[in-house]
């Protein structure tokens, strides 16, 4: 199988290349047996990896000029050489790495964490079946970065707008029947940057590995706030 | 009922004015393919009826706000530099009200 990946070794040279792999298959389905075929022949080949299933959402990385799972990928569907390239508008620490310090400051910035003001039961905090369903297509974002990683307003914005997957989890907190602050988080997000510079783009829909629509949570939120305004 | 503020406000403003034009757009044709005006005289009754000359009007306001709100965005997005910024922001601003003051000026003094 040939490969075109991305090399940046800082340590070697200031610019990164482009580095052409044939590699001899043994059966690999997926994408990401195949980058560990490679880095057992070269283990100077840099990307994240951690569960090999789709349940950590580290092996996000550009395929094909297209952001998704190296371990969901599976590579009958790929155009040989497959290209495969960094998270686009995020720093690069080296190959396939990139630095996800701003994504994460993001996350945290939505205070990511139900927030109740009553004081704790002494059991858990109940929901009924439907307030529970309320999260469904929220709750499941394993915060891979597929999606602000291919969305065209967070390249051009990456300090100020907080990026599909940033409003996601903020959908997912507003939506929980147990959280208490959705009008400060509201409140947060009615901002020129934060939440409306999303123009429905839908790149990040298009390429969620786990098959949620951040663009629908936005609509959701746009709706929510536009509903107390007036 | 509590006031509008935040940028909910020029969302909504543009939703709104896309959806006037739009209906404004949809008599003006369907009017112009159903009962086209074929003589001046015609076409004076129509276009220049008070409550024509009131929604037209209306109708530039609606695409002026439309399109502040839309090109202030891309200048935000594109143009970085503060003076530069201010400066395009200040000669959109300036050929919108110029439009809009010139349709004004049209549709008050047409006789």
């Amino acid at each position: 199988m040939k490969l075109s990946i991305y090399r940046y070794e800082p340590e070697k040279s200031a610019k990164p290349r482009m580095v052409d792999y044939e590699i001899e298959l043994r059966g690999e389905r997926m994408l990401l047996d195949v980058l560990e075929r490679l880095k057992a022949e070269d283990p100077s080949v840099s990307y994240r990896r951690s569960c090999r299933e789709g349940v950590c959402g580290s092996d996000a990385m550009n395929i094909n000029g297209r952001n998704g799972l190296a371990c969901l990928t599976n590579i009958r569907t790929l155009k040989e050489p497959v290209v495969l390239r960094p998270l686009p508008g995020f720093p690069v620490i080296r190959d396939l790495v990139v630095d996800m310090t701003r994504f994460y400051r993001q996350y945290y910035a939505v205070r990511p964490r139900v927030i109740a003001n009553a004081p704790p039961p002494e059991r858990e905090r109940l929901q009924s079946p439907e307030q529970r369903e309320a999260i469904d297509g929220l709750y499941e974002c394993i915060l891979c970065a597929c999606c602000s990683s291919s969305c065209p307003s967070y390249w051009w914005n990456p300090e100020r707008f907080l990026g599909p997957a940033a409003l996601l989890q903020a959908a997912r907190f507003i939506a929980d029947s147990r959280d208490d602050d959705t009008d400060r988080r509201l409140e947060e997000l009615n901002d020129a940057y934060k939440l409306f510079r999303c123009r429905v783009i839908m790149n990040c829909a298009d390429v969620c590995p786990k098959g949620l629509n951040p663009a629908a949570a936005i609509e959701g939120l746009r709706t929510a706030i536009v509903q107390r305004s007036f | 009922m509590k006031a509008v503020h935040g940028a909910v406000r020029s969302w909504a403003l543009q939703r709104a004015t896309a959806v006037f034009a739009l209906a404004f757009l949809l008599y003006f044709l369907l009017h112009l393919a159903l009962v086209p005006p074929v003589t001046p005289a015609e076409w004076r009754g129509w276009l220049l009826a008070p409550a024509m000359r009131l929604a037209m009007l209306l109708f530039f306001v609606a695409v002026a706000l439309h399109a502040w709100v839309g090109v202030r965005d891309v200048i935000l997005d594109y143009i970085k530099p503060l003076g530069l910024r201010l400066g395009a922001l200040l000669l959109l601003a300036l050929w919108l009200a110029g439009t809009v003051g010139w349709v004004a000026l049209t549709l008050s003094t047409a006789a």
